[in-house]
């Protein structure tokens, strides 16, 4: 599993597909109400902080889910918007889903064999 | 040394300054000075989990959520290494005290005069901040006057400082210095 990250409209999808020539078709988008392909079949996630909101929001478990996910589908790439890096919410729910990715994004990236940040439109390797 | 470590919420920046804290300690006297002020069981469960992070470590937890000259008088133990957690924590407790609203100014100069001191007094400082700063979002004038002033801190924490790490999704990245 690889990690991609970055702020918002940052190219990373677009990196992501130039770089392994992964076809669109293989996208899972989470933000796109058809989400383009199953899970299952995806080799990329996109939009993986909306895919954690919206489980948090109907009251499931994302964490869960991701990991079995990987278990089926070990060579995930996974991109994700970074969102811990502002004032803290006054709403406890927004608070909630903040701290969730977060933790979320530090489990993946001590699995994933490499994360980058994409910094407009470049990619910077951490690891 | 003096280390600044960043990062956002749930970035892992506690666990990793932990982690630096410890390795620079060896078997001098490790502190953890506490700013956080607890309101509710929110606030009650980060203090345990943090707590249970530095369980079994050797930390001597000093509270200090405003004045933080004075806990210079809490290093009991002799000189040491001092994990301060957090900048943002104490900037908004000076900040905000109560109903009233203290000068950014004043409160950075105080923080500011505290960092010094610690420098000063401790073997190794270990600073923890957070990023608060890349939402986009423009806040009102109390929360931009509390972003400044915790701005103008951080630039001065890492002025002095030897290293500085920002944290991103549990992995240190290197800002100014080397990563220990």
């Amino acid at each position: 599993m690889e990690l991609y990250i970055g702020g918002y409209a940052q190219g990373k999808l677009n990196y992501v597909l130039n770089k392994t020539g992964i076809p669109i078709s293989k996208v899972y988008d989470a933000a796109e109400t058809v989400p383009g392909c199953s899970l299952t079949e995806a080799a990329v996630i996109n939009h993986f902080h909306i895919l954690v909101k919206n489980f948090l929001l109907e009251g499931k478990n994302p964490e869960e889910f991701i990991r079995k996910i990987l278990i089926e589908n070990p060579g995930l790439i996974i991109i994700s918007d970074e969102v811990g890096n502002g004032i803290v919410p006054a709403d406890a729910q927004k608070r909630e889903y903040r701290e969730r990715l977060g933790r979320l994004l530090c489990n993946l990236a001590e699995k994933a064999e490499r994360v980058e940040r994409i910094l407009c439109g470049i990619g910077q390797k951490i690891k | 040394m003096t280390v600044l470590i960043t990062g956002g919420s749930g970035s892992g920046k506690s666990a990793y300054a932990e982690k630096t804290a410890v390795s620079l300690a060896g078997q001098s006297p490790l502190y953890y000075l506490a700013t956080m002020k607890i309101y509710d069981d929110e606030g009650r469960k980060k203090v345990h989990r943090h707590r249970d992070l530095r369980a079994g470590k050797g930390f001597t937890t000093i509270e200090q959520p405003t004045d933080l000259p004075k806990a210079v008088t809490g290093l009991s133990r002799g000189k040491g290494t001092v994990l301060l957690e957090c900048l943002s924590n104490l900037v908004a407790n000076e900040m905000f005290p109560g109903e009233e609203i203290c000068s950014g100014v004043e409160v950075e100069q105080r923080v500011c005069r505290g960092i010094c001191l610690l420098a000063q007094k401790a073997e190794h400082l270990v600073i923890v901040t957070n990023n608060v700063f890349e939402d986009g979002i423009r806040y009102e004038d109390t929360t931009c006057a509390y972003m400044e002033a915790l701005g103008r801190v951080n630039t001065f924490a890492a002025g002095i400082a030897d290293s500085v790490v920002e944290v991103v999704v549990g992995i240190s990245v290197p800002v100014k210095g080397k990563l220990l």
